[in-house]
């Protein structure tokens, strides 16, 4: 390769400027003698239009590629703008408080002073992936605004996803767990929603269609974890509250169902029997400012 | 169109097709594109879902896939570099047919997530084959574009009947 010019072939026709296209029409300026020559006058003229067309197809090329990457490069700042996490370095809530009411977990700080907060339904899948690209996108902005007294959050549970569990039952599971953790540990601050995001984290979440998920000993020992007593621990391991989550799912979905029109697709917040447009990254300081 | 000729219906015909094709082409790539944009925390689920990508990845191809498709869609709706368009649409629809057949192979049940959605479905309700032949009927819309790229109502056409007009007078030759 780094002998001069030898990279070119001996043979073939000679294209000035070597553009590629349109061979056969741009090699005018020496035709290999033979029948071009009844059409020399025609052909240079062709030529010529040729090589414009060539350099305009070049132009017409940059352009069109800035235009691709400029596209590209703003789609990818919009983008970044709508999966920014929000409120990151918050971490977890720590003035939170959980009540379980028909398997439903209502999360607030009673204790906050200042306004009444705003009240969302969550309906979430313990294995629905994009659940936990939500939580990790909006989970320490809640634990903040929940903090604050600013927002009470009631957790709805759903199990549809189940069969695509490697268990066929871990949505039930860990929705079951996450009642235990309501029931006997609601009241120790942050806890059950440091066990409600523990579960969404990135490498304990299970992969829908995956190859192993967690144990009721697992989830113990992941609330146990987040502070979790041993009641509550005990509570999964028994799984006390399988049927109680079951039942929950039924009541849930069809809560959603009708607030949705019949939609049912996690994770959906719910605010005042309406879905709430979860796609702008600001849906819940908008929610938050309301009057 | 400005032929005269007897060949004029065929040109009219010719023009029609290519015309039909790249609108179409486009329509895919515009349809798929916002669907994807629109909802980046599942774009985001079906990149991870076919497994490829390492995680460090797959944010920077779920936020970029939907607007190259995009920038392909306006490039077509355009008529500007239709071959180019129509050349790079060919080899991100081998990609695309390349990762429906690679999970298919590996057992995934995936979505494809080709206009949104996407993230895995339960075992049996793959439509693995549906996906393939439809990007080939893509494919083989891009194909057309790379084989005649001058459609009517583009710039492309446009630009050249301006400079071939400035260069010469032979512009009955140059249409193809």
């Amino acid at each position: 390769m780094a002998q001069g010019s030898s990279g070119r072939k001996p043979t073939g026709p000679q294209n000035k400027g070597s553009t590629g296209g349109n061979s056969s029409k741009s090699a005018a300026s020496k035709p290999p003698k033979g029948k071009q020559q009844s059409i020399s006058r025609k052909s240079v003229a062709q030529a010529r239009t040729s090589n414009t067309n060539n350099r305009t197809q070049l132009i017409i090329g940059a352009v069109a590629i800035v235009v691709i990457a400029a596209i590209i490069i703003i789609g990818i700042v919009m983008n970044q703008k709508a999966t920014a996490v929000q409120n990151a370095g918050y971490g977890a809530s720590t003035k939170s408080v959980a009540t379980e009411t028909g398997g439903v977990v209502t999360v607030s700080n009673p204790t906050a002073a200042g306004t009444s907060p705003k009240v969302i339904d969550l309906y979430e899948d313990a294995l629905c992936p994009v659940c936990a690209e939500f939580e990790a996108q909006f989970g320490q902005q809640i634990n903040q605004a929940v903090d604050e007294g600013k927002l009470t959050v009631n957790v709805h549970m759903l199990t549809f996803l189940d069969p695509r569990s490697f268990s066929q039952t871990y949505s039930t599971r860990a929705a079951a767990a996450m009642l235990c953790v309501a029931q006997k540990d609601g009241s120790q601050s942050g806890v059950y929603l440091g066990f409600h995001s523990a579960l969404f984290a990135s490498g304990t979440q299970p992969t829908e269609g995956g190859t192993s998920d967690l144990s009721d000993q697992q989830l113990a020992d992941l609330a146990t974890s987040k502070g979790a007593s041993d009641a509550a621990a005990q509570c999964i391991t028994s799984g006390q509250n399988i049927a109680a989550a079951t039942a929950a799912d039924k009541s849930s979905t069809a809560t959603l169902s009708t607030a949705t029109g019949g939609r049912v697709g996690t994770p959906t917040v719910v605010q005042n029997g309406k879905p709430v447009d979860i796609q702008p990254p600001d849906w819940l300081t908008t929610l938050l400012a309301q009057q | 169109m400005i032929v005269t000729q007897a060949g004029s219906r065929r040109v009219l015909a010719w023009d029609a097709v290519g015309l039909v094709v790249r609108l179409g082409l486009a329509a895919v790539w515009l349809l798929s594109g916002f669907e994807k944009a629109s909802d980046p925390r599942e774009t985001i689920v079906a990149v991870r879902s076919y497994e490829l990508l390492p995680e460090s990845l797959v944010g920077t191809m779920a936020a970029t896939l939907p607007y190259l498709e995009i920038s392909l869609g306006v490039l077509l709706v355009l008529g500007f570099a239709t071959r180019l368009a129509a050349a790079l649409s060919a080899v991100l629809l081998l990609v695309f047919i390349g990762g429906v057949i690679s999970a298919a192979v590996r057992g995934l049940s995936i979505d494809c997530g080709c206009f949104g959605g996407g993230g895995t479905v339960a075992p049996g309700a793959t439509t693995y084959t549906l996906e393939i032949l439809r990007d080939i009927g893509f494919l083989t819309l891009a194909g057309y574009l790379i084989w005649r790229p001058d459609t009517p109502l583009s710039v492309d056409r446009f630009v050249r009947r301006r400079s071939d007009a400035a260069a010469s007078t032979t512009e009955e030759e140059t249409v193809e």
